[in-house]
């Protein structure tokens, strides 16, 4: 239960949380740079600690999925040497695994020779920066709460690995579908909503994520935007007494139809948004990895509050 | 306490020297598995130093230091668990019994959700170790005041250890249920016990502490082995028997304590390790103590080993090994015929 319980946790961080790419300073790819020759990469982390690299990073493990995503879209899959088992993304099937996110294998990175490791700010024993600095591997980390974060964790990934400025479009393409989904739902009326991250105990997504803010791009508000936590476990009493009037359920977490899985569920089932099935799902894989598709989940989201202003169907 | 007559009559001598190699076997099979794998002459070739510089690495900053590191709190657990089980003259006693995990996640727990781990890197391990040793200082000071002298009461004091426990355990989830997400999974994390952040330097502090603790244990061995039968009678045969009793829980506790800060809490190694010996060996403590600290370091180095190398580079909580191998193991023993 207990060991569940945090496994849970760990997924819903790692689809949620943040990155650190950390670059150590090899010299050696420095002269076959064509592009920014002039060689030096300085970036500070979201940790605060900063990254010198003598070149553009060639090797690169990341320990959070949506940095792998990102590393992805910026065009930089041959630079990935590694995964971990909490990637989803199939083009780093076939390579070699360091084990989870948080509690990767010391010895399988060095076996992999990384410039510069990708990791979670939120380790708050630092053991694998730790580790890893002792071995001269540096770490990176960064945070994906909110969009904030994510679009400065694509500068600094573009920064890394010598470009920034296919990080920079990929930047002012998400924007471009953010707005679109702001200007689709302009004037409708904000609908209450709130995000079930998981039924038992109740747990949404609190204000300064990007779910959270997300959900306000695509016309909708949560009923928990006044929460101090980022992920807050809230009661079932709490949830009836501010009624929203739709559940927005990450698919993954319900196979079977959402509907029927609440209706089934105390609480949950004197919810009016239940009684009367308003449930939307989304996919879990958009919004829960804070990386380069938040524009796809904008537009999840907004299908799932505004269906009638969507071409596509809510799932 | 499981007065078992001794399975085998080996004298002291052998039985040590088989433990021994057992030991060392273990080790150089742990050091060999791994995320890369190699023959035992490129290990000790790596461990001289020659050969790819990465495997030189792997052998030397991450492998070696934390099997010698899983050796040493195997050790250290085993012995503290053979001395609190004389001690307190139940066989359910082990290194835990006075509170000295529950101190220990307190104060690690504590550094944690107030970030001073994040900014110091001896942080979480000194407060875990302060926090052991105050958990245990409290447990006496309970046991003293209701004794009423300067006797101690072993009755009273396993129950002061058993509601110090309780109390400290009901702090670390008090502060942990008003703890951010990251905090409780860090804090989860360590409490699981694992040997992953072992270096040089943990395992230099270890050593420091388990060589005299051993020595003191051992040389207490006889006072234990009279302790043991009950307390009138190791008085009537010329044990001081309160001096014998603070010393062997002050270092059972200590070693305990320092095992903790380095490593987690790690179940079953302290509690099951003396009672095997015990089974095999007999419960004279001049044999049972050194031997449960070799048995001690090789069963958890092979735990250590199965969890970070069956599967893969996900590592398994090694609780969940040390308990999986070894209830099998000691079930076993106690069935076998001829044991009791």
């Amino acid at each position: 239960m207990f060991v569940r319980a945090s496994r849970r946790s760990i997924q819903v961080i790692a689809t949620v949380a943040s990155l650190v790419v950390a670059c150590s300073g090899e010299p050696r790819a420095a002269a076959r740079t064509p592009v920014a020759a002039t060689g030096a990469i300085v970036v500070v982390d979201d940790a605060g600690d900063t990254l010198r690299l003598a070149a553009p990073a060639k090797r690169v493990i990341s320990l959070i999925p949506s940095a792998t995503e990102t590393i992805i879209a910026l065009g930089a899959l041959d630079r990935i040497v590694g995964r971990t088992r909490y990637d989803v993304a199939k083009e780093v099937d076939n390579l070699p695994s360091v084990g989870g996110g948080l509690d990767p294998s010391t010895e399988a990175i060095v076996a992999l020779h990384p410039d510069v490791v990708i990791g979670w700010d939120n380790d708050k024993r630092r053991a694998i920066r730790t580790k890893l600095a002792t071995l001269n591997i540096p770490v990176f980390s960064l945070r994906t709460e909110d969009t904030t974060d994510i679009f400065h964790g694509i500068a600094s990934l573009g920064k890394i690995l010598g470009r920034d400025s296919a990080a920079a479009a990929l930047a002012s393409s998400i924007r471009g579908t953010i707005d679109s989904v702001r200007r689709a739902v302009a004037g409708r009326p904000t609908r209450s909503v709130m995000f079930v991250i998981y039924p038992e105990p109740p747990t949404t997504a609190g204000p300064h994520t990007f779910i959270d803010e997300l959900i306000g791009v695509a016309g909708g508000r949560s009923v928990f935007s006044d929460s101090h936590d980022l992920w807050p476990t809230v009661s079932m009493e709490e949830v009836l007494k501010r009624q929203p009037d739709l559940l927005i359920v990450p698919q993954g977490e319900f196979k079977a139809n959402a509907v029927d899985q609440f209706r089934a569920r105390s609480g949950w089932r004197d919810l009016e948004a239940v009684r009367e099935g308003h449930i939307a799902t989304v996919s879990a894989d958009l919004t829960q990895r804070p990386g380069a598709n938040i524009g796809e989940a904008a537009r999840a989201l907004q299908a799932a509050i505004h269906p009638e202003t969507s071409s596509t169907k809510a799932k | 306490m499981t007065h078992a007559r001794p399975v085998l009559a080996w004298p002291l001598s052998i039985r040590l020297l088989v433990l021994a190699i057992v030991t060392v076997l273990v080790l150089i099979i742990a050091i060999r598995l791994g995320a890369v794998s190699m023959s035992t002459s490129a290990l000790f070739e790596a461990v001289a130093g020659r050969g790819d510089p990465t495997t030189v690495t792997i052998i030397r900053q991450l492998r070696l230091p934390r099997a010698l590191q899983a050796a040493l709190v195997g050790g250290a657990l085993a012995i503290a668990g053979a001395t609190f089980q004389a001690l307190l003259r139940n066989p359910l006693a082990e290194p835990y019994t006075l509170g000295v995990s529950s101190g220990a996640a307190a104060g690690a727990v504590l550094t944690v959700v107030t970030g001073w781990s994040i900014r110091t890197v001896w942080a979480l391990p000194a407060a875990a170790f302060a926090g052991g040793a105050v958990a245990m200082l409290l447990v006496f000071r309970i046991a003293f005041s209701v004794g009423g002298s300067r006797s101690l009461d072993t009755r009273v004091l396993l129950l002061a250890g058993v509601v110090v426990s309780a109390f400290l355990i009901a702090i670390v989830w008090l502060v942990l249920t008003f703890a951010d997400t990251d905090s409780v999974r860090s804090a989860i994390f360590w409490m699981l016990g694992s040997n992953a952040g072992a270096s040089w330097r943990s395992v230099g502090i270890l050593f420091v502490c388990f060589v005299p603790a051993l020595v003191i244990l051992c040389s207490l061995a006889r006072p234990l082995n009279l302790l043991s039968i009950g307390e009138p009678t190791a008085a009537y045969l010329g044990t001081s028997v309160e001096k014998t009793k603070l010393v062997a829980f002050g270092t059972a506790t200590l070693i305990t304590a320092a095992s903790v800060s380095v490593s987690g809490t790690i179940g079953f190694v302290g509690l099951i390790i003396p009672h095997a010996i015990r089974l095999v060996w007999g419960s004279d403590h001049r044999g049972l103590l050194p031997c449960s600290a070799l048995a001690g370091a090789a069963f958890l180095v092979a735990a250590d080993t199965l969890a970070r190398y069956v599967a893969g580079a996900n590592e398994l909580p090694i609780g969940i090994v040390t308990a999986l191998i070894g209830v099998p193991c000691f079930v076993w023993l106690l069935r076998r015929p001829g044991t009791q």
